[in-house]
């Protein structure tokens, strides 16, 4: 279901938002206003409702106390998941990315929390800290293939259950840490490590979660620019791959 | 006539003659080192100097400082204005015996640039040092600082965010630790991360420095609770940390004595900012026994503390450089940018922060209706953020070339410096300051 103006929701941007990830918003919300198609963004903040109007809905890098924050108040506020059965997109990054998981675990002790439980996943503590740029290829719904490319900077190893799909493989970098995949896929929830933010450095990601989210293909845009950077952050990560 | 307080004598560094003869070889090697790297062309050599002096007496930090006043002066943001503002209010009371101070200015503010800064002044019994957030802990440990000015505490590279907390934690235990023998805390109540680490401490000066930045103040740094604002005052709803009640105050382009008095400090350093940097500054020289009059006075010398806000002339165009290394940074230094264009520099090496995802957190968007020459190794990230942001741009990678495009542009009517407005992050600011002869 998706309303007129499509909205895009940066759900709780102060507790998760630490790695410029409500770029992510701004981008989604700018690649619909240039093919003329009316957007608007909504922020939500703790102690504001969440809408269940959205057509994407995006959550972010943040500690580990925000993550614990953000899952109380979303099962409490509710209104994500009955947007999410409504046919709404949920694009997660990082630590937003592990609290849409059945279990992650905080601070030093690994206590485990229950997370939104809207992707099969699960993610624990992993043997090192990933920090680093990060290049995986993505396949995307029609089997076609896809650089991706980002900075990702987590402590927590994400294995996936028989629910969820990865969305990527790795060629450098760490990613979910486990078994050279990156990310998840289950149903509209789309979860990723690296920031970037991640749909401002990867156009043809953030047109996939539109058009998902609207049912319908876009219209492709021309912006060298972006192309370009695309085209930079490969060419730098693979040369300094080699390096390693 | 200053103070008794500032006129108190120390002694520095009474060393065992075994101590004095090493510190003595290591200082000599450092110093041709330096003058190697002077030279060379490759900085003021303050880094190298302090390398080869801790190779050779790797406790010359901890021996270098003993026995000395010392106010160290820490923060993400402000450190190096601030430093120089406290030094020139310190020099200022000090009158004819100004050669009893030591600082570091050039803003090496690790173990080795600050033993390097005190090994070129043994007999300096006062000294002001910028010190790396870091080093905090070892300098309340092995300096026994008599003032410690904490000015915030917001994330400063992303890619090393994760330390903030545990940073934190060091400078708590450090101040438990020291205990009686601890410093003065000048701190700033307006940052909760500050009013944190500095809970431990035995006395601490509050200063509300009417700052704005709240963006990495969401939680608790003691509880984790979500911490809620009421009439300008934050408070954690979850445990007992709350803003305190400060003693000094800014009040606009005022600072506001714990006697009710307004002062003005007509600061030739730009931004509200630095009122408050001067607010935490002022506060520091008068528990170090400086008069406020002369305090003020002093800190009406300081113009471009370490080249920043340094307005100079380079491949034909004449350029104002500004200081930007994080979000925070940003938020400050972009509303002085007034030229058009503005030249905007981006790096991403270990000392600007691998990861440039805060790009995205400035409201780059102030700058629609002008021009902006990107430029800097990150030049096309930046680009496509300025893409977002509807504002245009030219990206011209080559730093000289892109100050060389600057020069045909004009200055905005109204600027204060008639000067294009260069913001850089810390790798390319020290580029501009080498190519502009200022380092
Ligand atoms: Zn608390």
């Amino acid at each position: 279901m998706t309303t007129n103006p499509v909205e895009i929701v940066l759900v709780y941007q102060s507790l998760l938002g630490i790695y410029g990830d409500r770029g992510n918003a701004t981008v989604l919300v700018k690649r619909l206003q240039w093919r003329g198609i009316e957007a608007k963004l909504t922020v939500v903040e703790p102690g504001d409702p969440v809408p269940a109007t959205g057509a994407v809905y995006l959550l972010g890098g943040g500690e580990d106390a925000a993550q614990v924050s953000a899952v109380r108040l979303l099962t409490a506020d509710g209104n994500l998941f009955k947007a999410l059965d409504d046919g709404a997109v949920l694009f997660a990054v990082c630590a937003g990315y592990q609290i849409c998981g059945n279990t992650f675990t905080i601070g030093e002790r690994d206590e485990v929390i229950e997370g939104l439980g809207v992707l099969d996943v699960d993610t624990r503590r992993g043997s090192e800290r990933a920090v680093g740029e990060l290049l995986t290829t993505w396949t995307r719904p029609d089997g076609t293939e896809q650089l991706l490319t980002g900075f990702e900077n987590h402590g927590g190893f994400t294995t996936l259950g028989p629910g969820a799909t990865a969305l990527a493989r790795v060629e450098i970098g760490i990613g979910n840490g486990v078994d050279g995949t990156e990310g998840a896929v289950q149903g509209r929830v789309i979860g990723t490590y690296p920031h970037g933010p991640v749909l401002a450095r990867n156009a043809a990601l953030a047109d996939h979660v539109l058009s998902t989210a609207l049912d319908r293909e876009l219209q492709p845009l021309e912006r060298p620019e972006i192309d370009e950077l695309h085209r930079q952050r490969v060419a730098f990560v693979r040369k300094q791959g080699l390096r390693r | 006539m200053p103070s008794e307080t500032l006129r108190r004598r120390a002694t520095p560094a009474e060393l065992r003659v075994a101590d004095r003869v090493r510190l003595f070889a290591a200082q000599s090697l450092g110093n041709v080192a330096a003058l190697g790297s002077r030279l060379a062309n490759r900085g003021s050599g303050a880094s190298i100097r302090g390398q080869v002096l801790t190779r050779i007496a790797p406790d010359a930090f901890r021996l270098l400082l003993r026995g000395r006043r010392i106010a160290s002066v820490s923060g993400t943001n402000g450190k190096t204005t601030t430093t120089h503002l406290l030094a020139a209010a310190v020099r200022t009371g000090l009158g004819a015996d100004a050669g009893r101070l030591v600082t570091n200015t050039d803003g090496a503010n690790l173990h080795y640039g600050l033993a390097s800064a005190l090994s070129q002044a043994p007999t300096a019994d006062i000294a002001v040092l910028e010190t790396d957030e870091r080093v905090v802990s070892d300098m309340i440990a092995h300096g026994r600082p008599e003032v410690l000015v904490l000015l915030n505490f917001s994330r400063d590279q992303l890619d090393r965010h994760h330390e903030i907390k545990a940073l934190g934690r060091s400078w708590r235990a450090a101040l438990q630790r020291a205990g009686q023998s601890g410093p003065t805390v000048i701190a700033n109540a307006n940052d909760p991360l500050v009013v944190w680490a500095a809970g431990t401490a035995q006395t601490v000066v509050w200063v509300n420095t009417a700052t704005l930045w709240t963006a990495d103040a969401a939680l608790c740094p003691a509880c984790g609770s979500m911490l809620t604002t009421i009439d300008d005052r934050w408070d954690c709803p979850g445990c007992e940390l709350t803003q305190p009640e400060a003693t000094w105050r800014v009040d606009g382009d005022a600072i506001v004595l714990p006697s009710g008095e307004r002062v003005t400090p007509e600061l030739r350093v730009p931004g509200s900012f630095n009122v408050s940097n001067a607010a935490c500054a002022l506060a520091a020289a008068v528990e170090l026994g400086v008069d406020v009059d002369d305090a003020l006075r002093g800190m009406r010398t300081v113009t471009s503390p370490a080249g920043r806000f340094a307005t100079t002339t380079m491949h034909g165009t004449t350029v104002r450089l500004l200081l930007a290394k994080n979000p925070a940074g940003w938020a400050e230094a972009l509303p002085l940018a007034v030229s058009d264009p503005v030249i905007l520099a981006i790096d991403s090496v270990a000392a600007d922060g691998k990861d440039v995802s805060w790009l995205w957190d400035v409201d780059y968007e102030q700058l629609q209706g002008r021009e902006v020459i990107a430029t800097g190794p990150r030049a096309q990230d930046l680009a496509v953020r300025l893409t977002y942001a509807e504002v245009d741009h030219r990206v011209i990678p080559d730093l000289a070339a892109a100050v060389a495009a600057g020069g045909g542009g004009t200055p905005a009517p109204g600027s204060p410096t008639a000067a294009i407005d260069t913001l850089a992050t810390y790798t390319p600011f020290q580029k501009l300051l080498k190519m502009a002869g200022l380092r």
